[in-house]
């Protein structure tokens, strides 16, 4: 079981996700897994740089924040014989995390190494404090850092790449004595240690991600993540006011669904689990009883739908070259790509023209302008460019489910409906997976797109 | 290139015997000169940065049965893992004893030893047979390498046929006989009609089988082989607990007999499959080529294009198993030239 930020915000909701694990002890075998509280992760970020930058009374100023905050939840969760214990391992900690704070802002540097080891104390503090809230209703458990339970990475701070058969093999020689005495062990997410011990993260996916690899290792029945929607929805609730949660959807779907902006876990956190067919339960902490969406990797479970959901990703621009010596050029494609990806701009979607004329590319729109600019530096002025234009706010919608791979007509329902509320189509993705098309709409015209998905395959409820 | 040995028993002080005697050869050779610089017992050790005097640390250890008494560098620390961490050896050697349970103090001392950017050679199945997989993703990790040509056939290269001579060629199934001592046992009990516990008897006199003998005839070592071959020819991920393991314990005089009648054997059978791997006691019929006799060994590696390959040859034994270690350490030295 993992629980983000928002299920362990206050008191309140730590005993809330203290009562959740002990309504299921009895009959399961848990491995708790916690992110930082609320949004401490963020605030140490933020520290990070005003330590950088040598502004050390404002960072000790939001350390103090941090430090109260957490404080205040300990001393209302813990049972009577251990708030002190608590209270002196926080107070601990926090020492800890004031020295390295001190230690950045006094060599004014911030490696990445030096940043996994200051993020680390989120997920460090939110672990004991969680594992006593469990103790004061009965329920043995123990506090561990991903590195005390096994988890070991490469050394690519910032984001390591977990050794998993190492991390595998740990885990099952740390966790399974604990389990033999009926502790629940509480493990920190997102952070882990390469082989000789530094503390690093693991950058996109987390928590998540260490929930999945705990799970891979332990040969896990279900993973559940406790956030704070009901699942997976079928649609923006924003947007779409008759949208509701997906029963079941596939790991493939679910990865599409990541891929193009909807709340849901980092493909490389969905990667363990995939792998070993492991079903992930997105579960509300507020609202237990319901079941939630669970992913599996069964395909069939679809309801009969073939679209499944319609995501939406904002603030996106077209970079389009073109050029009516393109169309003989060989290659033009590749250092289009070659240029956009050396330049760190990343690449959502591209279209070709049938006429092999113009190559457009989505990108985020803070990324446009530096896309626009290489691609200018890399292909203009060589006789087969001409145009390098961008337009910027727009945005991708994504119409995601298995179910269409093999059923036909089903771009066209798509693009009919979307036609008939008069929505321009300013692009369409080629090489769509079969589970998904993909278009771009102007940034205005997105949410009536994805309302008219959403009605014309009954979505909703 | 300064070698730590962890482990000083028949394995290690015939390493050490073949190192010294060897030396200029290997020197001549291959352009190094192997210096063990630390040697660790059950009682303690010894180290030297400049280089042990092996005469000297035999000598030590067969007057006093331990080396913690060689002279003036002798400690009574035997904490090998610690011992590993603070050395400056560019190779640890472990032969410690084999331990299906938890693979101590092997395992420790294989993990630390790569964690510290040092090249590990073993004999000790133990740690491959519980934790292979992860042991090879650490040495790749730290581009060290982790080489076990000991473990498996002894002076027989079983290992090093299948990775080096049959490249491009796959390896479809593998099967054969692994373990010499319960090859013993049972051709002794149906040469001459001994009980299981009569020939087991007579193959601990002979020095075949341990005092223990458990690792032997419940099939774990010839078990811990098939995970190693498995892992490092087939490239499969398994470990101990993947594998589905009958010892010879239960075979009797009725079967033995009954697979006489169908012109066959009863051996202890391991075998690789598509996806699975097992180890149990299996009528061979008398021409199949792996249907060998006393302590050998056998393997028949059944390949896509080339159809089954069987190699045969004596198994475990001290001094062949110092070959092996040999072996290793030339090709570390050849793979790191520098
Ligand atoms: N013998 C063979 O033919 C053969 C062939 C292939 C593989 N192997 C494997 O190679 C390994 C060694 O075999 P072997 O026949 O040499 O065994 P051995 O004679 O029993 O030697 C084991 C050595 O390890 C030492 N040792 C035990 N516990 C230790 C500890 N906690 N820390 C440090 N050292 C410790 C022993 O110390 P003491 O001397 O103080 O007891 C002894 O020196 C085994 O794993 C075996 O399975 C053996």
């Amino acid at each position: 079981m993992k629980f983000g930020g928002t299920s362990l915000a206050n008191a309140p909701r730590m005993k809330n996700a203290a009562r959740i694990i002990l309504r299921y002890s009895p009959k399961n075998k848990i491995v708790v897994v916690a992110s930082a509280v609320g949004e401490t992760t963020d605030q140490l970020i933020q520290i990070a740089e005003l330590a950088k930058k040598g502004n050390l009374q404002q960072a000790r100023k939001l350390l103090s924040k941090i430090q109260a905050s957490h404080l205040k939840i300990a001393r209302m969760v813990a049972g009577r014989g251990e708030t002190r214990e608590l209270v002196s391992r926080l107070d601990q900690l926090n020492s800890e995390l004031e020295q390295t704070v001190e230690g950045i802002a006094h060599l004014r540097e911030l490696t990445s190494r030096s940043r996994d080891y200051l993020l680390s104390f989120g997920e460090r503090l939110s672990t004991p404090i969680l594992a006593a809230t469990m103790s004061a209703m009965g329920l043995r458990s123990r506090a561990l850092t991903g590195a005390e339970a096994g988890i070991t990475t490469d050394d690519n701070f910032g984001e390591a790449k977990p050794l998993t058969e190492i991390s595998y093999h740990q885990v099952h020689q740390r966790l399974d004595p604990l389990w033999g005495r009926r502790i629940i062990p509480v493990v920190t997410g997102f952070i882990a240690a390469t082989v000789d011990g530094s503390i690093t993260t693991l950058g996109r996916g987390g928590s998540d991600y260490t929930a999945t690899l705990l799970a891979a290792a332990l040969g896990a029945d279900e993973i559940w993540i406790w956030t704070d929607v009901d699942g997976l929805m079928t649609a923006d609730p924003r947007i779409v006011k008759n949208a509701i949660p997906l029963p079941y959807i596939s790991f493939g779907e679910a990865l599409e669904l990541s891929y193009f902006g909807a709340k849901m876990m980092h493909p490389r956190a969905l990667q363990p689990a995939g792998q070993k067919k492991i079903p992930v339960r997105i579960k509300n902490s507020s609202r237990p009883a319901r079941s939630g969406t669970l992913v599996s990797a069964s395909e069939s479970s679809n309801g009969g739908k073939v679209v499944k959901a319609v995501s939406i990703i904002r603030d996106v621009g077209i970079v389009t070259v073109s050029g009516s010596g393109m169309m003989g050029a060989p290659g033009v494609a590749a250092k289009v790509f070659q240029t956009l990806g050396s330049n760190n701009v990343n690449v959502m979607m591209i279209s070709q023209g049938s006429s092999e004329a113009t190559i457009s590319s989505v990108v985020a729109n803070r990324e446009v302008d530096r896309a626009v600019r290489a691609l200018q530096l890399a292909l203009m002025g060589q006789g087969y460019v001409d145009r390098i234009v961008a337009e910027k706010d727009a945005c991708i919608i994504a119409v995601v489910g298995s179910g269409m791979k093999g059923t036909p007509g089903v771009a066209a329902r798509i693009f009919t409906a979307v036609a008939k509320r008069k929505l321009n189509v300013r692009m369409v993705a080629q090489g769509s997976s079969e589970y998904n098309v993909s278009f771009v709409v102007s940034h205005k015209d997105g949410p009536e797109a994805v309302r008219a998905i959403h009605e014309e395959f009954n979505l909703g409820r | 290139m300064r070698i730590i040995l962890a482990g000083f028993g028949t394995v290690g002080q015939a390493l050490a015997q073949v190192l010294h005697q060897d030396a200029d050869r290997i020197v001549k050779a291959y352009g190094f000169r192997p210096q063990v610089t630390t040697i660790v017992d059950s009682q303690g050790s010894c180290s030297d940065d400049a280089g042990l005097d092996i005469s000297l640390a035999l000598k030590t250890k067969k007057d006093y049965g331990t080396v913690a008494k060689y002279p003036r560098k002798g400690r009574r620390n035997s904490d090998s893992a610690h011992i590993i961490s603070n050395s400056e050896a560019e190779v640890v050697v472990e032969t410690t004893p084999t331990n299906f349970k938890d693979a101590e103090p092997g395992l420790s001392n294989i993990k630390t030893a790569l964690a510290n950017g040092k090249h590990v050679v073993t004999t000790n199945k133990g740690p491959l047979a519980l934790a292979m997989p992860a042991l090879l993703e650490l040495a790749n990790h730290r581009k060290r390498q982790l080489r076990f040509s000991g473990t498996v056939g002894g002076g027989t290269p079983f290992l090093d046929f299948a990775a080096k001579c049959m490249p491009g060629e796959r390896i479809i199934r593998v099967r054969g006989i692994l373990n010499g001592t319960t090859n013993y046992i049972l051709t002794r009990m149906e040469t001459a009609s001994l009980t299981f516990e009569r020939a087991l008897a007579e193959a601990q006199k002979k020095g075949y089988a341990e005092k223990d003998p458990t690792n032997d005839v419940e099939g774990l070592d010839t078990a811990a082989k098939i995970v190693i071959i498995a892992n490092w020819v087939l490239k499969k991920r398994y470990s101990l607990r993947n594998l589905d393991i009958t010892g010879i314990t239960k075979v009797t005089q009725q079967k033995l007999k009954q697979a006489k009648t169908s012109n066959a054997k009863v051996k202890l059978i391991g075998r690789i499959e598509e996806s699975s791997a097992s180890i149990a006691p299996e009528q061979v019929p008398t021409a199949d080529p792996i249907c060998v006799p006393d302590t050998l060994n056998a393997l028949t590696f059944t390949t896509e294009h080339a159809g089954d390959i069987t190699l045969i040859g004596p198994g475990a034994g001290g001094e062949r198993t110092a070959s092996a270690i040999v072996r290793d350490l030339v090709s570390i030295r050849q793979e790191y030239a520098a």
